[in-house]
């Protein structure tokens, strides 16, 4: 199912919440996509999405009673997705590999023409410039939301948003001739 | 010329109201250079939003499924030991004050007593179930329909409790309540035997 429409949606939130197993999982399979998808774009590994779409998902059952219908169903289990996902990096303190990168060969000539795709240089980033690219400006976090989701600041958000697309832009072989 | 900062980009693309951000709009209407990285910086992220939906490789649902079922056997132990020794106190208060006032000699009593060994049975039983951990362990489909259907039919004897918990005080409920734990004896006592001994047919 996708995430914008559930069939019956009222009725299956309604079984859910009393803890019918079928609405929950039907809750699951309308939303398990999107939900990986946003775990795999902020972790670094499949194991590790995976985790969080089960923790996910378990925090649903357990809470979907409180679930008020104040917003989307989509907005609030995707609330809990990014909260598990960034979590899940504190954790284990990835190293950011950009910043590794800037440290070893701080002028990568040999990057201007590369020309990597998109998706590659997406999993090039560092854990937390990817975590905020992805948050901001494909799942439209605003940096007040991503800054308190973080436990960081607004302008650490801005930042690092700014410091992912000029690796971005220099990766692809965007930069605008001089 | 000093060109534009990505900061200062991405705050313009964000339609920012930042300090600097007029002169920043201004400068963008003039320079080639500043409006051709504006641009790209829209694609790039619209290119990011096209980025295709990635999927699991395998259902994570049995997994899931398990680990809420395993959460919501333990509330019942929760339930069972908090609530049910709750319940016991309660009832025996309820009792003690209906055999006050009948004069001793009265069969309540008798009924608290066999109330709170059904509760102890119940427990144990519990307890059973959780060490057992069926949920890790490979077990067959007819298995898993029957345990499903004593655990939906537990759940259901669970809310009939609670709902005969509350009406505590009214007259007839304590053999209401002592029937409704023996049925929900009986029937962990079914699904001990089912992840067990495998059972396959169980009456209930």
């Amino acid at each position: 199912m996708d995430p914008s429409y559930v069939a019956d949606a009222d009725a299956v939130l309604a079984r859910a919440r009393s803890g019918d197993a079928a609405a929950l999982e039907a809750l699951f399979r309308a939303f398990e996509a999107p939900v990986y998808n946003l775990a795999r774009r902020i972790c670094r590994t499949t194991e590790d999405a995976e985790d969080v779409v089960q923790e996910t998902f378990f925090e649903v059952c357990r809470s979907i009673r409180n679930y008020r219908g104040d917003g989307s169903i989509w907005g609030w289990i995707r609330s809990i997705t990014a909260s598990k996902a960034l979590m899940r990096l504190r954790r284990n303190k990835y190293r950011d590999t950009d910043e590794l990168d800037d440290q070893v060969t701080p002028m990568r000539r040999e990057d201007t023409g590369l020309r990597m795709d998109l998706e590659a240089a997406l999993e090039r980033l560092g854990e937390t410039s990817r975590a905020v690219v992805w948050l901001h400006d494909v799942e439209g976090y605003t940096h007040e939301e991503i800054a308190g989701m973080m436990g960081k600041t607004v302008s650490f958000s801005k930042s690092q948003l700014a410091r992912a697309h000029a690796r971005l832009r220099r990766w692809l072989g965007e930069e605008v001739p001089a | 010329m000093t060109h534009l900062t990505m900061e200062e980009l991405v705050a313009l693309r964000d339609g920012g109201s930042e300090p600097g951000s007029a002169a920043a709009q201004t400068h963008i209407e003039e320079c080639a250079r500043c409006s051709a990285e504006l641009e790209r910086l829209h694609q790039r992220v619209a290119r990011l939003r096209a980025l295709p939906t990635l999927r699991p490789s395998r259902d994570l649902w049995p997994r899931v499924d398990a680990a809420r079922r395993r959460d919501r056997r333990r509330g019942r132990v929760r339930w069972a030991g908090l609530g049910g020794l709750a319940l016991a106190a309660s009832l025996a208060g309820v009792l003690a004050v209906g055999s006050f006032g009948e004069g001793a000699g009265a069969p309540v009593p008798a009924l608290a007593g066999e109330l709170t060994a059904v509760q102890q049975r119940s427990q144990t039983l519990e307890a059973m179930l959780t060490a057992y951990d069926p949920d890790a362990r490979v077990t067959d489909g007819n298995t898993v329909r029957v345990a499903q259907a004593l655990e939906e039919r537990i759940a259901e004897v669970d809310q009939q409790l609670q709902v005969t918990e509350l009406r505590a005080d009214e007259p007839a409920q304590d053999a209401v309540l002592l029937d409704l734990w023996r049925e929900r004896v009986g029937l962990l006592d079914a699904l001990v035997d089912v992840h067990v001994t495998r059972a396959s047919h169980v009456d209930f």
